[in-house]
């Protein structure tokens, strides 16, 4: 097989669906694992604004309902980044990584400032719309070459057509990569650091998952 | 200079989705222009529509309570697949003897027929998809509820 992140350690099957972690997919999961715990344990940041002229200063804080919510998003989009990053499946892949969008909206829905639900909105939009050609191109790569497995795919017996790449590729940034990264940047103006940093770590690491996936295929 | 006037357009966020939209459609132009892609005849999973069939849309073929050959990726992996029929219950073989009904009372009749291709081979799939719209309802509860404290 075209080993790109190195010879797979071990293989963890449902079915079909084989997970397999190489030093690269694990390297990615171990990221995910770690930040997710972060997540768990860590309290969010108040944002301060200090008052010009004034002895002041304004304190945001996050109402224990909000923190609850956002942590429970962020620990579920840390969960679909674990998945994206091991699975050996691309449908499943491309499964995990609309759920990686739809927990990005999650983290931000709570926030008050109308700005960020403006930028959430904005991206949501672009996100339901990256969906598109990405589950196109899993259609087109499994009508093309009869499989779904990345491990099979991978012997290279069978050319994957270069639109679906482009499709897959295409999808995949419209969840939250450049150019089309604006939107999300502006979600992380949200207070509450640990959990608007999810949007941006999962981003990253879908970035780096998708390049294996299309060297792979 | 193109570089910064790039860059002031891409950083509002009102231009992404435009952006995008076109990015789809040129894909798309692309997409037909490289067609026709050839069908690959050797499919996972074949699936043959069978008009006289009770089981209709979920007849896997083969006899209740015996094992249908069914073209999986990693056969080894799921070792039940193929039993479709014998999913059946007394009562479901009973309707799907005397009634034309059984391939469709598939959400009203627990015990009935199970697609084994969604929940034998592809169960991690089956998890995830209602995980998104779970998900998706968390928000939604979560969103209509805060709305109607304020």
């Amino acid at each position: 097989m075209n080993e790109i992140g190195g010879a797979p350690l071990f293989f963890l099957e449902f079915g079909d669906i084989v997970i397999y972690f190489s030093p690269f997919t694990i390297t990615l999961f171990l990221l995910a694992l770690v930040f997710s715990v972060f997540v768990l344990v860590s309290r969010p940041e108040r944002q301060i604004d200090i008052a010009f002229g004034a002895d002041a200063f304004y304190a945001k804080v996050i109402s224990l309902s909000e923190l609850k919510f956002r942590r429970f998003m962020s620990i579920a989009c840390g969960l679909a980044c674990m998945g994206a990053m091991v699975t050996g499946d691309l449908f499943d892949f491309t499964l995990f990584v609309s759920l990686v969008g739809i927990c990005n909206v999650g983290i931000v829905a709570a926030v008050k400032s109308r700005h960020v639900q403006n930028a959430a909105y904005q991206y949501g939009l672009v996100a339901l719309a990256g969906t598109v050609p990405m589950f196109a191109a899993a259609a087109m790569v499994a009508a093309t070459t009869g499989t779904l497995s990345m491990l099979e795919l991978a012997e290279g017996t069978i050319q994957v057509p270069l639109a679906a790449r482009a499709l897959l590729v295409l999808g995949v940034m419209g969840e939250g990569m450049a150019p089309f990264y604006a939107a999300k940047a502006e979600m992380f103006r949200a207070p509450g650091a640990p959990y608007v940093i999810m949007c941006s770590l999962s981003s990253l690491l879908i970035f780096l998952r998708v390049a294996e996936v299309i060297l792979v295929l | 200079m193109i570089i910064q006037k790039i860059s002031r357009i891409l950083s509002n966020f009102d231009n992404i989705l435009p952006l995008f939209a076109a990015a789809c459609a040129v894909m798309s132009i692309i997409t037909l222009i490289s067609l026709p892609l050839a069908y690959h005849e050797d499919q996972l999973y074949p699936k043959r529509i069978v008009p006289g069939s009770t089981l209709n849309p979920y007849d896997r073929g083969g006899p209740p309570f015996t094992q249908a050959e069914i073209h999986s990726q990693y056969p080894e992996n799921s070792p039940t697949a193929g039993y479709v029929t014998a999913y059946l219950t007394p009562f479901s073989l009973f309707l799907s003897e005397y009634t034309s009904y059984m391939g469709t009372t598939i959400v009203a009749h627990p015990g009935g027929i199970l697609d084994e291709i969604l929940y034998n081979t592809r169960g991690l799939d089956t998890v995830v998809e209602p995980t998104i719209l779970f998900i998706a309802f968390a928000i939604a509860a979560y969103i209509f509820r805060k709305g109607g404290d304020e």
